[in-house]
């Protein structure tokens, strides 16, 4: 057997996926990138294989994506994370219309059609709305960042918040945890305000079921469900969500291995 | 200064003339300026100015053009509003610092509210500096308006005669028109080229030959296109499978040139934009056999210049304009690149993107600063964009 394999080397995490001839996911893994990159996506991609206990020679061919994508030396091709997002999605969910992805440092909004994709748009020079937002209000709220999504579901009054700035939100949180406010209330507040953020942004490339959200917020469910709320709608989520430009950067490559051998 | 040489390559005479215009001043029109003594400079804000007025005084327009991604704003963020487009901000820098001191002159326009106020600004700051602000019409559909502008322009020869002594008679006008015709045909020349094969010529580097143009005098700028078209024509090259893609939006601040760099990088060939449009503004010749060239000049403005957001011509539809240059030049795509802040750029957008829907014309809306210095998240969105054209 062999196969292809996805190196999405990201702002906060580098995740890498093998896919077999028919397109089957057979090995993930996932590294926290630091600051060299180039050492990321070795690292990531020598994980994944071995998760897959496959040989690198049975590797066709590797794509990378994500902001380190260029550092991927070892890779055949490079593509664009939002590309990449766009097929994993389209591959897993194949009536996605519109992606909502929340990464480390960016979050985007992407419009497909027929797999393709039309319009996408990113957020500029602010980290509302991504991962290190998050990160920043369970730091200073003294919580781990796995741990908020599922203490936000717990809200009964949820707090406002007067600013979704990454820097001056710390003020907010602190201010609210000085007036007695529920921790939960608190996380509410800040899903909620994050969620509306976000929709605006891909409001941008337009709104059209079904949605998919991908990137590493995806794996938190408070988030998932306030954005859901907002939505009216349901929105596609697996396990592998946060794996998506790694899923559809492998699909390049096999697509790439495939039409190389003139299969 | 710029040598010519019979032998010179295309990538010599870029060399040099980036040499003279990317630096966050004017230092060589001020080498101008003292090479004789009586010598004038006139500073010209952008979009479009008839230099030609300014040249037939005998001074030298300097293009203004902001500081680019080498000057630091220290001084003009306490006196602008955060929400300022930056080519606002870095003049007035320029001018803080110093390095508009040569300047003997300023002119700024009527072509949005950032421009417009920053005239009084740079005026309360610099009361030793003569300002004129020029208002052109805002009613092309009638006849009166090229009397209106030509009543304008006759202010700015009063003007510029005042800074120089000398006076702006037709004759004198009438060469200065000619000189500066000239050089729109030869820049023409040079897009039309570059329409026609992109693969001769980089648009950085056309960027370079009509930039250097803002702190040149015309006679020598003239003569650097001129070897410029010689050296295109010996340069080699294999015309690639790349999209053609139109940029349009960056007609006042200018990106910086790496990120020009990095459109073409992407997989693009440009084959046009508005990136110094005020130096193609007049599309045909300025008629030099009247009596009256000022009034000629002033016609131009009227019924022989670009469309552009900052002109506000009701005759014509900027939309349904774009949208023929983009289907006449066979571009693939449209990038609208606007300047962060820009008004007339940001409320055109949203009637560009309307048409170009309209008319299945793929498009992509960037924004920039001059001060930017980083571009891996817009080389992401280009770079995004080109794919999802090539995978499609």
């Amino acid at each position: 057997m062999k196969y292809a394999a996805g190196v999405d080397v990201g702002s906060t995490q580098t995740k890498c996926v093998l896919i077999d001839e028919n397109g089957k996911i057979v090995a993930r893994a996932l590294r926290e990138t630091g600051a060299n990159i180039t050492r990321a996506g070795e690292r990531g991609f020598e994980a994944v294989l071995q998760a897959g206990n496959i040989s690198r020679d049975d590797v066709l061919c590797v794509t990378g994506t994500g902001y380190g994508r260029f550092k991927v030396e070892f890779g055949d091709l490079q593509i664009t994370e939002i590309t990449c997002h766009a097929k994993g999605a389209s591959v897993l969910f194949p009536g996605t219309s519109t992606v909502i992805d929340m990464g480390g440092q960016d979050a985007k909004g992407i419009s497909i059609a027929n797999g393709e994709v039309t319009d996408f748009v990113m957020n500029d020079k602010c980290a509302a709305g991504t991962g290190r937002f998050l990160s920043t209000a369970a730091d200073t709220l003294g919580l781990r960042l796995d741990e908020i999504g599922a203490l936000s579901l717990q809200a009964r009054n949820p707090v406002r918040l007067s600013t979704v700035c990454t820097v001056f939100v710390e003020s907010d949180i602190m201010s609210y945890v000085a007036q007695g406010k529920q921790i939960e209330d608190i996380l509410g507040g800040i899903h909620s305000a994050i969620a509306a953020r976000t929709i605006a942004l891909v409001r941008r490339v337009g709104l059209k079921p079904e949605y998919t959200f991908t990137g590493g917020v995806s794996l938190n469910v408070g988030m998932v469900k306030m954005l859901e709320e907002k939505l009216g709608a349901k929105l596609n989520v697996c396990e592998d969500s946060h794996y998506m430009g790694a899923i559809g950067a492998a699909m390049f490559a096999l697509e790439h291995a495939l039409a190389a051998s003139g299969s | 200064m710029i040598t010519t040489t019979a032998s010179r390559n295309l990538e010599e005479v870029i060399e040099e003339c980036r040499t003279i215009f990317d630096i966050p001043g004017i230092e060589p029109a001020v080498a101008w300026k003292h090479a004789e003594r009586g010598r004038k400079l006139i500073g010209c804000f952008p979009v479009y100015t008839p230099v030609e007025i300014f040249h037939a005084a005998g001074a030298l327009p300097v293009g203004l053009a902001g500081g680019g991604n080498r000057l630091e704003i220290v001084h003009s963020d306490s006196r602008f509003q955060s929400f300022v487009c930056s080519i606002i901000k870095s003049t007035l820098e320029q001018g803080m610092t110093g390095m508009l001191d040569e300047i003997d002159g300023m002119v700024f326009h009527s072509i949005c509210d950032s421009a417009r106020n920053l005239a009084s600004v740079y005026t309360r700051n610099f009361p030793n500096t003569p300002v004129e602000y020029l208002h052109y019409p805002q009613n092309f559909a009638l006849p009166e308006a090229a009397m209106h502008l030509r009543s304008e322009y006759e202010r700015l020869a009063t003007f510029a005669a005042s800074i120089t002594g000398t006076t702006v008679t037709p004759g004198r006008l009438k060469e200065s028109l000619s000189l500066y015709n000239r050089i729109r045909r030869l820049i023409r020349l040079l897009y039309g080229l570059r329409a026609e094969r992109p693969h001769a010529i980089r648009t950085s580097e056309l960027y370079s030959l009509v930039r250097v143009g803002n702190l040149t005098p015309p006679e020598r700028h003239a003569e650097i296109l001129v070897e410029a078209l010689a050296a295109i024509e010996r340069r080699e090259g294999k015309s690639r499978d790349r999209l053609r893609i139109l940029i349009v939006g960056s007609f006042c601040e200018q990106p910086p040139i790496d990120l020009i760099s990095a459109v073409e990088d992407a997989g693009c060939y440009v084959v046009d934009d508005d990136f110094l449009i005020g130096r193609r503004w007049l599309i045909g010749d300025v008629d030099t056999g009247v009596s009256d060239p000022l009034l000629a000049l002033a016609d131009g403005y009227r019924n022989q210049s670009v469309a552009s957001p900052v002109k506000h011509d009701l005759r014509v539809s900027q939309s349904q304009m774009l949208i023929d240059r983009a289907r006449r030049l066979n571009a693939d795509a449209v990038i609208v690149l606007c300047a962060k802040f820009c008004e007339p750029a940001l409320f055109a957008y949203p009637l560009y993107r309307r048409a170009l829907q309209a008319a299945g014309i793929p498009n992509l809306f960037l924004e920039f600063e001059e001060k930017m210095w980083m571009f891996d998240r817009v080389k992401n969105e280009i770079e995004t964009f080109v794919e999802s054209m090539l995978f499609a």
